[in-house]
């Protein structure tokens, strides 16, 4: 318990730090706001109006006590370059933004840790080479240049992708909210028609975002395997006679896990921000599209919500990660 | 235990499922299999920030408002060779039924039309269009174009009559009033909603569409107003699509997800008129490319140095290599589709002989070094710079660039300290008197070379008050031959707009403003 407490209590100067340090990048940038908002063929004496309308005319650090105020009551400040409040904003495109990031946390858990597995146990066999460069060439493929291939190929030439706008057919609705991820509100519903679509929708950005986190993890769950099968404890159980599954499975894996989760921790921030090229591309309606036009509107309030948000996930997750370490290894919590 | 808690959601789950309806449960709903002819799907490249008319200036938004709102009076459309434009010098009715000009051409009389109705089912009256133009005037964005309308008071007479004074003669009044910030609102209903803010993401038009839902981030949808005072338009249904990627545009296309797209990249031109199904209309525009030179600043203070820049220009390069034919050459400050343009005092072509006579002759024989700010977000102008740095070169002139981000790009401009660049411009109101107004005149809130030049700030002020359309056209002549002579651009191209759409989409109109009126639009 202590620990835990000591663990939140931490957060709280890492986010003051966060929120000041996305303030001041935010200003300090050049790229005036209002002449943006005004268009480019304004008069200054307009340009000037928007400015006061803004609040950009006040000095920098009321404009600062301003933000955390209004931060403490909820309000994320109101986004210039769409009209609406973030919070609204926030509420229709987080959920999309979570559902593509969690398939491709699914994804790459779900094909990296077997590869690394498979790598470990067959080391410096064939398939071992083969999973070594098939990682290295999926952490350093750019994402961008992998979703328009993607796209190009399996929606342009094959068809077998359905086309990349937005998350569901448009000719369906989409399920009945209940968590605001579709494919989850669609099984829940019984929703056969908007499952099928969502999921075919869904898995090819989540296929492009994992790419890069599925080589890291294959790669750091090799390396752990490797160091532990080498461990004394490991020869014993294999000269016990217990099968290599159970050796594997339950011996080796659940000490190797500590290492691929602490990895998977630090993934999620990388597919937070790889979801903002992701959708992009694929034209997904989450935050990432929304954030990309803010900055290149320079747009504040949803380029700071959106990286306190970030940095509250990535806080939360690798809170997450440390207790469920602290589960399997109970000395990391003493520590 | 924890497997029977997970079993027993799942079953409760299923049990839920299998007793309500789900939201695609209407089986043979309304999604049919077969092409609906009055429905179009448009993908546009961005999603637009508001639906106020008096806010709105970006393509997406613009569209929305003259789709949602009409205007007092509209440009006419003509059609050539089989392809319907805008004639921007004949103005037409539309809100006003015909209108009266005063001796002096200070005062306008509209008069309205009769049974027309807000969507709300409101009547549209006098009272409306001056509370409208009393927003206009205060708001932040469009108060602008109604000080150069030269508006000096809005009287509604009686019901149906409105009177409009003008501070002085204003050929621009009527050229401005087609535009889209000029939308007529159902002012009552946004008392009723709170105030001008509820404009930003509704509308209180009268218009031939309604914006049934908009997601700046996905779609929005239009819906016919089957209450429409006009002709009933043909398309009952438009899908707009926001894709920012310009390859995906192009994909959908082919694959006939959408049936028209919007700014094609003109690499993709040649490939996409190859495609069966697809049609290519590209066309002339008022949008121009100019290489600015700063005219208050060392050596493009000399206009023999500027005319030696203007003599290094790859001209054809451009046009051919980084535009792939899809733009034109430009031989004016102002578009050659603008009334009252004139090449007189364009000689330049690319001559590097002359470039050296005129350095050497301006005191430069050994050329200079000078600095050049390239703003992102276009790839033509970054091609466009490599060329030009490439060609001045060979004159001795050594040309540095520097990136910039756009917003910081439009901030440098505007403090008019940026030694040369380049930059696009498209006047929304296609006059001479607009366009170089702001462009190169001393006062001119876009003049970011500082040119200034007496004689033409001199013609543009007689100009702008003098009511007879040829003796002005002459007045802008002059102008423009003399900054054609002077140079304080490069006159770089012209650029075509670019439209795909898919074969049996009929109707499409181009317009300077580049807005699609989705009411002329039809399929067959």
């Amino acid at each position: 318990m202590p620990y835990i407490a000591r663990r939140i209590a931490a957060m709280i100067p890492a986010l003051l730090g966060v929120i000041v340090c996305i303030f001041l990048i935010t200003r300090v940038l050049p790229g005036d706001p209002a002449r943006t908002f005004a268009g480019e063929q304004a008069a200054p004496s307009v340009v000037e109006q928007v400015r006061r309308e803004m609040g950009l005319d006040r000095p920098i650090w009321e404009q600062f006590f301003r933000y955390v105020g209004d931060l403490l009551r909820g309000d994320l400040g109101f986004s210039w370059h769409t009209g609406r409040t973030v919070v609204e904003e926030f509420a229709t495109r987080l959920p999309a933004t979570i559902e593509l990031s969690l398939a491709a946390l699914v994804l790459a858990l779900l094909i990296g840790v077997p590869i690394g597995i498979i790598s470990a146990t067959r080391r410096d066999r064939p398939i071992d080479h083969v999973s070594r460069v098939l990682s290295l060439v999926g952490a350093s493929m750019p994402l961008f240049w992998l979703g328009l291939m993607v796209i190009y190929l399996f929606y342009g030439q094959l068809g077998w992708q359905p086309a990349p706008l937005g998350r569901i057919d448009s000719g369906l609705n989409p399920p009945t909210s209940i968590t605001g991820l579709y494919v989850v509100d669609s099984l829940l519903t019984g929703d056969l028609a908007a499952l099928r679509s969502s999921l075919a929708h869904l898995i090819w950005p989540a296929m492009v975002l994992a790419t890069g986190s599925t080589a890291i993890i294959a790669r750091m769950t090799r390396s752990a395997m490797l160091e532990v099968i080498d461990q004394d404890y490991i020869r014993t159980a294999r000269s016990k006679g217990l099968p290599p599954l159970t050796v594997i499975g339950k011996h080796a894996l659940k000490n190797a896990a500590p290492v691929t989760m602490t990895v998977v921790g630090l993934q999620f921030g990388q597919l937070l921000g790889g979801a903002v090229i992701t959708e992009t591309i694929f034209t997904w309606p989450g935050l990432g599209s929304y954030v990309t036009d803010a900055v290149l509107a320079t747009d504040y309030a949803p380029v700071q919500a959106f990286t306190l948000l970030a940095a509250v996930v990535y806080l939360v997750v690798n809170l997450l990660v440390d207790l469920f370490n602290g589960v399997l290894d109970p000395r990391t919590t003493h520590a | 235990m924890k497997r029977q808690a997970v079993t027993l959601a799942l079953g409760s789950a299923l049990v839920l499922s299998a007793c309500g309806a789900n939201a695609n449960s209407d089986d043979g709903g309304a999604a049919g299999g077969e092409e609906a002819t009055d429905t179009l799907t448009v993908a546009y490249s961005e999603g637009g920030t508001t639906l106020d008319p008096a806010i709105a200036s970006d393509v997406t938004s613009d569209t929305f408002v003259l789709a949602a709102y009409d205007q007092l009076v509209t440009y006419a459309r003509t059609e050539v060779d089989g392809q319907y434009e805008a004639d921007t010098s004949q103005i037409e009715p539309m809100l006003a039924e015909s209108w009266d000009v005063s001796e002096g051409d200070t005062r306008y009389t509209f008069h309205l039309r009769e049974g027309v109705t807000f969507q709300d089912g409101s009547d549209l009256t006098a009272e409306d269009v001056d509370a409208t133009f009393d927003y206009i005037a205060s708001s932040s964005n469009a108060a602008f174009l109604y000080g150069m309308a030269g508006i000096e008071d809005v009287q509604a007479l009686d019901e149906y009559t409105v009177q409009i004074d003008l501070t002085a003669p204003n050929h621009l009044f009527l050229q401005i009033l087609p535009m889209y910030s000029f939308s007529i609102i159902n002012m009552d209903l946004v008392e009723e909603n709170g105030g001008t803010d509820w404009l930003a993401a509704n509308t209180a038009g009268s218009g031939p569409y309604t914006v049934d839902s908009w997601d700046p981030a996905s779609e929005a949808v239009l819906t016919r107003n089957d209450d429409y005072w006009g002709e009933a338009p043909a398309l009952r249904q438009v899908t707009m699509k926001f894709i920012g990627e310009a390859s995906n545009r192009v994909q959908l296309l082919q694959n006939g997800e959408v049936d028209v797209a919007l700014e094609v990249p003109p690499k993709d031109v040649e490939s996409l008129a190859a495609v069966d199904g697809v049609t290519i209309d590209s066309r002339a525009s008022n949008k121009i490319l100019y290489f600015g030179m700063n005219t208050a600043i060392e050596p493009f203070d000399d206009p023999l140095v500027r005319q030696a820049i203007s003599y290094a220009i790859p001209y054809e390069n451009l046009i051919s290599d980084v535009m792939m034919g899809q733009a034109s050459p430009m031989t004016s400050s102002v578009a050659s589709s603008t009334p009252g343009w004139t090449d007189a005092g364009y000689e330049y072509s690319h001559d590097l002989d002359t470039a050296r006579e005129l350095l050497a002759e301006a005191g430069y024989p050994d050329g200079f070094e000078f600095d050049f700010t390239l703003g992102s977000g276009f790839q033509d102008w970054a091609d466009d710079a490599v060329l030009i740095q490439a060609e001045l070169a060979e004159i001795g002139v050594t040309m540095n660039i520097e990136n910039m981000a756009r917003p910081q790009f439009l901030d440098a401009l505007a403090t008019g300290e940026v030694q040369s660049y380049i930059s696009r411009w498209t006047s929304f109101v296609n006059d001479p008197g607009y366009h170089l107004g702001l462009l190169l005149t001393a006062e001119g809130t876009s003049n970011y070379v500082n040119y200034d030049n007496d004689e033409v700030n001199a013609l543009w002020e007689q100009a702008a008050t003098e009511p007879d359309a040829d003796v002005r056209a002459d007045l802008y002549g002059q102008m423009q031959e003399i900054i054609t002579t002077e140079a304080p651009w490069a006159y770089l191209y012209e650029y075509n707009i670019v439209v795909a759409h898919r074969d049996g989409v009929e109707g499409y109109t181009s317009y300077p403003d580049g807005i699609i009126r989705f009411f002329q639009m039809s399929r067959s």
